[in-house]
């Protein structure tokens, strides 16, 4: 009985999502010995952390983090790493599944060194994904400037056009395969730990404040990309309409989330993710003015708590405790005017700012698609793990609205989890 | 340090509210969505999220002498945005209900009016009344009951004499007026304290010179409905609403007419269809059914809008007046003339019920929210 259970590691894990939960639960199992799939819907692995400026509450960039789980992920055998790849069906019972895989061709296969020519060569520009669609890309690009793997992409856009054409002979290496296709593999695996992750809630969907109707409001995830040094603005945080640097902006919490019209339950992030913006701004700005409009500030934790008093202090940060339920654009000047009552002094405040960003929430990828596997979702979309079943997983924000660092606990557990599954077979 | 407050949770409060169509108070979370979504609500001291939390504490003490419960028209624009389905327009609703029924009295009038299982006794009574001063009037020899008339164009005044019905009505009428003038006396004056103690004004004390001026201010207000129109959900209850009162107003003027020629001018109806004052009549009593009639539609085919027995009592009582009135008349003409008496008797019963019913029942809105309007307008609330 006991040789099986400490018999070396047999059968293999799959994990659906490149993420940060995806990446932790893979690189925990594959350290300890177990045979790991990353199946990851993009072309690259990293998922919203990798969008990120910074974490909060140390500040420090996301690469920090990402890039030792890459290192990890390179240098370890046991993990084999499948991007543009979505599943398309599990099969089978805990101990013995079988997965079909779908791979998207990428047009570029491992001869890439990212010298960039092919964009150069490329004259067909997209939106970037990556960036909200703040701004314009090459069809043939890399992902991000950290992206892993390290290998540039056509877009399917541009297939069979002369500029697919430009790419392929601008390429030294020979590494534009323009007859790539799609295909399917079957895989074998002992369990599968879900961690798909999250949309930012669609934000024009909440018709009161006016996201899509005015161009100066945003959301916290565009912000991310404003503020980040890869983004389109180069780091530096402009307002669309005019490029203006805000000497003023507002942040609307709860923008969709505690809210029965939109997303029932607290996404847990936006609160932080505001005052972690909130810095951001002020670094910038020295002399811009925040105003914080929310229901009940959420810092949970000492370490959240701290960095909310921390802000508390700064006299340019101003909160107010009241919902923004409208919000207007001045079509001469831009600036975004958002109207609350403020529920501490019984005044309606209409504070006219130059830039607003709301702070959507988190919903589970799950709640836009479902997957081809037999999984429970709660009402929210979100998949409830059932432990006496066991096999199946999920992780991470594919589990409950979280942070970085409770997903990756939860996704060391699912890790565990997913052994388990194996070595009780 | 601000003083100290101290509050007087009042739970049976809490409890009535509820009861009269609040059920969903305890959902709000404060978040203050509804005062902004108000298109109607002031920028200082907004409302309801105030009347949401002091509800859902049992603060009556704040609620039903403040004038700004009924400055809300019940549109629904704060409901269908709020995020938890509290409903702040129903809650309002239940409130301005409570209120009638804490200004009028006796209470237990306004108790038995909310209250469906008394509703058998309350439109008892008149049908008694209408009966027993009828053969009172019989035993002293005037025949103003009279169950079986003969002639040939037989109205309603040949089966219960107009005189009784007026000897009836009048002091019924006067009764409901002195009622209500005792409750807005009371109401005026908290309506005041509150908005005092609250910051809503700067004026001290209310000179009635002043209110009445404002009250004159308000009325194109009321009766160009303009507040319904500023409403973004539910626009088009402005024209049932309008119907309805309009409706009633022509009624109003009708009986006054009638009531002048049968007693001053001894002019015996029933009077010709080509009397303008008759034209009135008609397009009143027709507006009052199909203005109730859309409404009734509307809360029909409402799901997010609770409509609770308050509102339904109103409904049926003006639907049964604009149709037993109307009723009376066609069968008349029809030459139906016991069955008329029958409907005309109904309708009687109603009519009294109006009468009565009104300072204790959710139509007594006419009386509070105008004094509200007028308090505001001269408050200078903004």
């Amino acid at each position: 009985m006991t040789e099986e259970k400490t018999a070396p590691a047999s059968g293999s894990i799959m994990v659906v999502g490149g993420g940060i939960s995806g990446l932790t639960t893979a690189l925990e199992a594959a350290e300890v010995g177990y045979e790991v799939f990353i199946v990851e819907k993009n072309p690259y692995l990293g998922g919203r952390v990798a969008q990120l400026n910074q974490y909060f509450p140390k500040l420090c960039p996301p690469t920090c983090g990402l890039e030792i789980n890459f290192r990890r992920i390179k240098d370890n055998p046991r993990i084999k790493v499948f991007t543009l790849a979505e599943i398309e069906k599990v099969d089978g019972t805990p101990g013995n599944y079988n997965v079909a895989v779908k791979i998207n061709p990428r047009y570029v296969n491992a001869n890439c060194t990212c010298c960039g020519a092919c964009a150069d060569a490329c004259q067909t520009e997209i939106n970037s994904p990556f960036d909200f669609e703040m701004q314009k890309i090459k069809a043939a690009h890399l992902p991000y400037n950290m992206a892993f793997p390290a290998r540039y992409i056509l877009s399917p856009a541009i297939i069979g056009t002369e500029d697919a054409r430009r790419a392929k002979e601008a390429c030294k290496y020979d590494a534009v395969d323009l007859d790539m296709q799609a295909k399917s593999i079957n895989l074998n695996v002992g369990a599968v730990v879900f961690a798909t992750g999250w949309e930012p809630y669609d934000a024009a969907k909440i018709d009161n404040l006016g996201f899509g109707r005015y161009t100066n409001i945003i959301t916290n995830m565009m912000m991310e990309r404003l503020a980040s040094p890869n983004g389109p603005t180069g780091g530096r945080i402009l307002r669309p309409s005019d490029d203006k640097g805000p000497e003023s902006v507002a942040f609307v919490q709860c923008a969709g989330s505690r809210d029965e019209n939109h997303l029932p339950y607290c996404s847990y992030i936006c609160c932080m993710a505001s005052l972690k913006q909130a810095t951001y701004v002020r670094e910038r700005y020295p002399e811009a003015r925040i105003y914080i409009f929310y229901i009940d500030m959420r810092a949970p934790g000492y370490r959240y708590e701290k960095f909310y008093q921390k802000l508390k202090e700064d006299e340019n940060v101003f909160f107010i405790k009241g919902k923004v339920a409208e919000v207007d654009e001045d079509a001469g000047n831009g600036n975004v005017t958002v109207v609350a009552e403020n529920a501490v002094t019984g005044e309606k405040v209409r504070q006219e700012v130059e830039m607003a960003v709301l702070a959507t929430g988190m919903q589970p990828s799950t709640a836009l698609n479902k997957l081809p596997a037999d999984l429970k979702y709660n009402a929210d979309g979100f998949i409830v793990n059932d432990f006496t079943k066991g096999g199946l997983f999920a992780a991470g924000c594919a589990n409950k609205p979280a942070d970085v660092v409770s997903s990756n606990q939860n996704a060391t557990g699912m890790a565990l989890k997913a052994i388990q599954t194996l070595v009780n077979r | 340090m601000a003083e100290a407050k101290i509050l007087e949770p009042d739970v049976g409060f809490v409890k009535e509210v509820v009861g009269l169509g609040g059920e969903t108070l305890k959902k709000c979370f404060q978040c203050a969505t509804c005062s902004v979504a108000c298109k109607i609500s002031p920028e200082n001291k907004p409302y309801p999220r105030k009347e949401m939390i002091a509800a859902s504490w049992g603060l009556k003490d704040q609620l039903v002498n403040n004038a700004d419960i009924w400055l809300c028209h019940n549109c629904g624009d704060c409901t269908t945005l709020c995020p938890r389905g509290a409903a702040p327009g129903d809650v309002l609703g239940a409130v301005r209900a409570y209120a009638i029924s804490e200004y009028a009295t006796p209470k237990v009038m306004g108790k038995m009016v909310n209250d469906p299982k008394s509703l058998p006794l309350l439109l008892g009574i008149p049908a008694v009344l209408i009966l027993v001063v009828g053969l009172l009037f019989n035993i002293v020899g005037l025949d103003w009951l009279n169950f079986n008339p003969v002639g040939d164009q037989l109205w309603g005044d040949d089966y219960i004499a107009n005189y009784m019905v007026d000897i009836i009505m009048v002091p019924t009428f006067f009764a409901a007026i002195g009622v209500f003038a005792l409750g807005l006396k009371r109401f005026i004056g908290d309506m005041h304290a509150n908005a005092l103690a609250d910051g809503k004004t700067a004026k001290a004390t209310i000179d009635p010179r002043g209110f009445v001026q404002a009250l004159i201010k308000v009325a194109p207000t009321i009766m160009k409905h303009n507040q319904f129109s500023d409403c973004g959900e539910n626009k088009e209850r402005a024209t049932a609403h309008m119907m309805v009162l309009f409706g009633f107003i022509a009624l109003f003027i009708v009986t006054g007419c009638f009531f002048f020629a049968e007693w001053v001018l001894h002019i015996d109806g029933p009077y010709r269809q080509i009397n303008p004052v008759k034209w009135l009549g008609n397009v009143g009593g027709i507006a009052l059914i199909i203005g109730t009639g859309l409404m009734i539609a509307n809360r029909m085919k409402k799901t997010d809008q609770l409509s609770s027995y308050k509102d339904w009592y109103l409904l049926g009582l003006v639907m049964g007046l604009g149709v037993t009135g109307m009723l009376t008349e066609m069968i008349r003409l029809g030459g139906m003339y016991d069955l008329m008496a029958v409907i005309y008797y109904v309708h009687l019963i109603l009519v009294w019920a109006l009468f009565a019913y009104t300072p204790y029942s959710k139509l007594a809105h006419l009386v509070y929210r105008t004094a509200a309007m007028a308090y505001n307008e001269y408050a200078e609330r903004k």
